[in-house]
């Protein structure tokens, strides 16, 4: 029955077909590094933009930025979509943008990431801040919605404990209500906002400062704040309208600058001060642009401690901005007490990424991420001597956020 | 659509000769021992290249015969082998009738299936797979889960009955695998008409072409084509009812009445397809912004019913026509949608609906004017309104169905919306074929069709993009031609041009004080070619391979968007493809009572442009977008086994890899815009599987109870490899988003009395109610069972 011929007639054919799939299926399932424990991780949260113009977020620990390159392969959390992040404590918040609505806490323990909570509105979030020592406030405000909407959330489990809703109404009767920052200090919580059309983007108020006071944790409003030294407060998608520092005093910065939103502009720039726990401007301080930085504006600021932040100052006069462009940026401090500013020379001119600053503070280091021609490089700042040290490459489109644990 | 099979047959028709006057004709009709026509059939002079394969009919000519003594031989499978002597002398015309004797009455088996038609096809130099589903006409399958089964091809699925198909072939997707009915497009059918509610006995086989589409199918299809042919027996009558689990209701009626003298044929077509697809879900549930769990629960949103009658009426086999026939589809469905593009958002207020009327016009005639050339001329205009309503003020519901109403919001439950599309297709389809000799061998193809959309929000009535024309006109031309050298090898040469032209509307400057939004109009016209051949190495050992140079131009739904979660896209442009094919078929019987058949090919394309649908885990909605470069290399395998038609087994396999090839990516925001470095060069494209196979078994008991009563049983077997939502080599392992693996076991049990008249099957899916994704975090039913009754005349 069974002959040498039939085997090779029948069966070699066979053979050879199923070698030919089962040679074309072995796959290289490429292993991960074994993550060794890393004592206080640096992490970088890198977007990576794909083919299909979709971006995808890693947030991956380190244990070196100056040297080498920093990549996602094979580690990290994965977040496609859009993604803020910011630190609080030690969590780090990415808040899901465009259409998506989570939020979800990142922490680091046993030597790794991992994530905690999962809170899901109805809408994006535009901002967490932290609010007391054991709670945030996350807010929800839509330019194309009538409703702006507060959610206390705990700090430790990185859930909603209240969720209170306001008209918008309270704020301003035009349509177009936009997010520019949010700081709660001594009961009460300061909301900047300014007014861009949600079809065409255009912002004909452009005369003076508003910031909306609402009582914390009531969230009742109380009224609104105006001042017409400068326009509006903070601009399009940086989130940094509003700073505070250590007593409570809070600042905020009005750049109206068409490179971070505005279709015009009426009104000098610079800096307003709100004392801790008042409800109005303090007229008494003003740092003009103008006169600290010859007219250059900064839209992006970061508290650092002692009365200094950190700034990225737009190069570019404000009457020659290409809209949207946040840039060309030039890195500085700026002394807020003494009111002279510093231009961190190190560093060189760089693009703005149009979104909340990636900037690590570690005492008195700054790591910043600068994207250069042939890639993005992590830059170590002295604070002592304002000097900055070249890092490692980061391989990624842009990079959302630095932090360490 | 006769035409296409007509053409097909004349491709096939290898031996056949040009009318010769010189010489005699041998002719006739091939019957099997109950009558009933035999298509398909080689009919060949012994010892000589002159042979024919009968038409549908079971009628065949051999022309040009020299004088002589030859051996006349008919060869069917699972039938004997008919042999006679014959004379031929002169010009005579020589009868001869053949009835061919069932071989399974020796074999002693109950049902044979003879080389078909779907055999034929597999025959022929593309790479085609040819599903008979007469097998399947107890079963409650539909279209979808048929082609399910076929290697190289996932039919990918958002939910229960009724939910949206992604149908992939060979990693291509969307509207690149191009579906007819019947050789004709069904593109413009609109969504009550579509793959998910055509029952299965209403189709005769299932083409599914990989890769290089013939050229009279028409199309602009790069991945390949699937065409669906329907019943074309002139008196039958089928009629079907199926009920299952999620209040799931199907009936089908499908007739047709033809009378022999005058040539009056009348078919008609009706089904109706109802279910709640209330199946659970294994989902978060949110309650005030937290999500305090992940639970359980039954789907509350997602009715979907349809309706669709089809009537055709006309003449065949007249002197003016082979057929000549008028017909009208009227359908309507309405849908609740209850998810977006993936399960975390969910909707209790969306609904959304569709009707269409689709006359057509059909007529084809083999050898017009002279011999040996036949043409097909076919004719539809479709009016598809749809409406898109979401109106719901302030609310969001969660998977419990119960709803968070926030006071003075007017946002919709996605975008407040209530849209009425109004789309208006026609088409066209011209074919022509012409055989000049054995060896030579034309076919034309003329495909025209112009879409027209009309949008209106009454919600948002000045939506500026609305008040700007839709259109696309798309024509494509093909030529090809055939040269048999011998027998066992055969070529076909193609061309092709694609011309598109269309018009819509496109914001320009977005976020500048300049921005506007303005008509566009975009002309395309392109020009691919390719070759196809096949030869038999063994008369049982066939090898393929085809190259083609493609394209594809983007189509409505693309382009336009569909009102709810596929948003525009207008700069969506056509996509480009070098394709290669190389496959090989190998069957054979040991012992007269086994019969194996094994199968495999290797698919190698170059993509540029790839148009791709892009889904976010964190949006419920979708686009189309172009990929700058793709390249896919794949392998699949198949083979069965059957041993005297009373078992069956089978398997396929399918392992291709889609990498993304492009160097750079652009980044279009106002902040470093321009060309950026592409990161995940060389990673596998996301959402989309990779490796997947299918086996099934079925066991067949004659006479089980009583004479012409047949017991089946099958199960069916599904395994579809874990894959990512993201490119695949960034990122932790257990971070990424995936698609886990999948395996999953269906059965069915079918008794048949009465030589067929009477049927009823049970069917139990997903055995081990497994959790089931066909694409990202949209779960699909557990266990399911369905009762299906039938009636066949």
């Amino acid at each position: 029955m069974f002959s040498k011929t039939l085997f090779k007639k029948y069966a070699l054919p066979v053979v050879a077909l199923f070698a030919l799939s089962v040679t074309a299926c072995e796959e290289s399932d490429d292993t991960n590094p074994d993550d060794s424990t890393l004592e206080h991780p640096f992490v970088v949260s890198m977007a990576v933009q794909g083919s299909d113009n979709t971006f995808t977020y890693y947030t991956v620990p380190f244990e070196d930025v100056m040297t080498g390159s920093l990549s996602a392969l094979g580690e990290g959390i994965e977040q496609p979509g859009y993604y803020d992040f910011t630190q609080i404590d030690e969590t780090i918040f990415s808040i899901g943008g465009l259409d998506d609505v989570n939020v979800v806490g990142i922490n680091y323990s046993g030597g790794e990431l991992t994530q905690i909570g999962d809170v899901s509105f109805t809408n994006s979030i535009s901002d967490i801040v932290e609010a007391d020592d054991n709670s945030l406030v996350a807010v929800e405000m839509s330019s194309d919605s009538d409703v702006v909407t507060f959610h206390r959330v705990d700090l430790n489990s990185v859930s909603v404990i209240e969720t209170v809703n306001n008209p918008t109404s309270d704020l301003t009767d035009e349509l177009g209500t936009s997010y520019a920052g949010m700081r709660v200090s001594n009961g009460h919580l300061y909301l900047a906002y300014y007014v861009s059309s949600p079809d065409t983007w255009e912002t004909p108020f452009t005369d003076q400062a508003e910031v909306a006071v609402y009582s914390y944790p009531e969230f009742e409003f109380e009224g609104i704040m105006t001042d017409d030294r400068v326009g509006p407060v903070g601009g399009f998608n940086v989130k940094s309208g509003l700073i505070s520092d250590e007593n409570g005093d809070v600042y905020a910065v009005s750049h109206t600058n068409p490179a971070n939103g505005y279709s015009q502009s009426t009104q000098p720039a610079g800096i307003l001060k709100i004392n801790a726990g008042e409800t109005e401007f303090d007229e008494d301080y003003f740092l003009s642009f103008d006169e600290v930085a010859e007219g250059k504006t900064a839209a992006h600021l970061v508290y650092l401690g002692n009365g200094k932040a950190f700034a990225e100052f737009n190069m570019d006069a404000r009457e020659e901005q290409a809209r949207w462009s946040d840039g060309p940026l030039q890195s500085a401090i700026i002394d807020l007490n003494n009111q002279t500013v510093e231009f961190i020379t190190d560093i060189p001119q760089h693009a703005g990424d149009g979104r909340r600053l990636a900037l690590l503070q570690d005492g008195n280091t700054l790591y910043r991420c600068i994207p250069e021609d042939n890639g993005i490089y992590i830059y170590k700042i002295d604070l002592n001597t304002l000097t900055a040290t070249k890092g490692a490459l980061v391989e990624a489109n842009f990079v959302a956020g630095i932090f360490r644990f | 659509m006769r035409g296409g099979i007509s053409l097909t047959l004349l491709f096939l028709s290898l031996y056949s000769f040009a009318q010769n006057s010189s010489k005699a004709v041998v002719a006739g009709k091939v019957v099997a021992a109950n009558g009933e026509a035999l298509a398909g059939v080689t009919v060949m002079l012994q010892n000589t290249s002159h042979g024919a394969i009968t038409n549908d009919k079971g009628e065949y000519e051999i022309n040009s015969v020299a004088e002589g003594s030859y051996t006349l031989v008919a060869r069917f499978l699972g039938f004997e082998t008919f042999e006679e002597s014959i004379t031929v002398s002169g010009s005579e015309k020589l009868s001869i009738n053949i009835t061919l004797k069932d071989a399974s009455l020796e074999l002693g088996a109950v049902e044979v299936v003879g080389k078909s038609e779907s055999q034929l096809l597999r025959e022929q130099p593309y790479a085609v797979a040819a599903i008979r589903t007469k097998s399947l006409y107890n079963s409650s399958a539909n279209a979808k889960e048929v082609l399910n089964r076929v290697s190289g091809v996932r039919v990918m699925e958002e939910g229960g009955l009724g939910s949206n198909l992604k149908f992939t072939l060979n990693g291509f997707s969307g509207d690149q695998v191009k579906f007819f009915l019947d050789g004709i497009p069904m593109d413009n059918f609109g969504s009550s008409l579509s793959l998910n509610n055509i029952p299965v006995n209403t189709i005769d086989r299932i083409e599914v072409y990989k890769g290089v589409v013939p050229v009279w199918l028409g199309t602009d299809a790069l991945g390949g084509a699937v065409n669906i042919i329907t019943n074309k027996k002139n008196n039958f009558l089928d009629a079907s009812y199926s009920i299952g689990s999620f209040n799931t209701h199907r009936v089908s009626i499908n007739g047709a009445n033809t009378n022999a003298e005058t040539g009056f044929t009348f078919r008609g077509n009706a089904n109706y397809n109802y279910s709640d697809n209330n199946y659970k879900v294994f989902v978060p549930i949110r309650e005030n912004n937290n999500i305090v769990d992940s639970a359980n629960v039954e789907r509350f949103h997602d009715r979907y019913r349809s309706g669709t009658v089809k009537l055709e009426a006309g003449f065949v086999d007249k002197s003016f026509a082979d057929n000549l026939l008028l017909g009208i589809i009227a359908s309507a469905n309405d849908q609740q949608v209850q998810t977006g593009a993936t399960m975390n958002t969910v909707y209790g207020g969306i609904v959304r609906n569709s009707e269409s009327i689709i006359p057509s016009l059909k007529w084809n005639k083999e050898n017009v004017f002279v011999e040996g050339l036949n043409m097909s001329f076919f004719n539809s205009y479709s009016n598809i309104k749809s409406e898109v309503i979401d109106t719901l003020r302030g609310v969001t519901y969660n998977w419990l169905g119960d709803t968070t109403y926030t006071p003075g919001s007017n946002n919709g439950e996605l975008s407040r919306t209530y849209t009425t599309l109004t789309d208006n297709e026609f088409s066209s389809q011209f074919n022509a074929g012409y055989t000049i000799n054995t060896k030579h061998s034309l076919a034309f193809n003329y495909a025209y069709s112009y879409f027209h959309r009309e949008a209106f929000d009454t919600e948002n009535p000045d939506n500026v993009e609305n008040q700007f024309p839709k259109s696309i006109r798309k024509q494509v031309i093909g030529l090809a031609y055939k040269l048999d050298v011998s027998p066992k090898w055969s070529t076909t040469f193609f061309g092709k041009a694609y011309l598109l032209k269309a018009e819509t509307s496109k914001q320009f400057d977005f976020g500048q004080t300049t921005q506007r939004t303005e008509a566009v109009t975009s002309n395309k016209d392109n020009f691919g070619y390719g070759v196809a051949s096949t030869y038999f190495l063994l008369s049982d050992l066939q090898l393929k391979a085809s190259y083609e140079h493609t394209y594809r131009m983007p189509w409505a739904n693309e382009i336009f968007g569909d009102g709810l979660f596929t948003q525009d896209n207008p700069d969506l442009g056509p996509e480009q493809s070098d394709n290669l094919n190389v496959g090989a078929a190998y069957g054979f019987r040991m012992q007269q009572d086994h019969q194996f058949n094994v199968e495999g090919s290797f698919i190698y394309r170059e993509a540029k442009d790839l148009i791709y649908q892009v889904v976010k885990v964190s949006s419920p909605v979708t686009n189309y977008d172009n990929l700058a470069e793709t390249r896919v290399l794949g392998v699949e395998a198949s083979a069965s086994y059957e041993w005297k038609n009373l078992l069956r087994l089978g398997g396929n396999i399918t392992y291709q890899n889609i990498t993304d090839q492009a160097d750079s990516i652009y980044n279009e925001s106002y902040t470093n815009t321009g060309y950026q470095k592409n990161f995940q060069k060389g990673f596998r494209l996301p959402n989309t599987p990779y490796f997947f196979a299918n086996a099934n078994a079925g066991v067949t008991f004659p006479e089980v109870v009583g004479s012409g009563s047949t017991l089946n049983f099958n199960y069916y077997f599904s395994f579809v490899e874990q894959y990512f939502l993201s490119w695949a080599e960034l990122g932790s392992r257990d971070s990424k988003k995936v698609i886990p693996r999948q395996t999953s076991h269906d059965v069915e049990l079918s008794l048949s009395l009465n030589e067929g008249k009477y049927n009823v099957s049970v069917e139990c899916r997903n055995l081990a109610s497994a959790r089931l994704y066909d694409r990202y975090y949209l779960q699909k039913p557990g266990r399911a069972f369905y009762l299906k009754l039938r009636f066949a005349l």
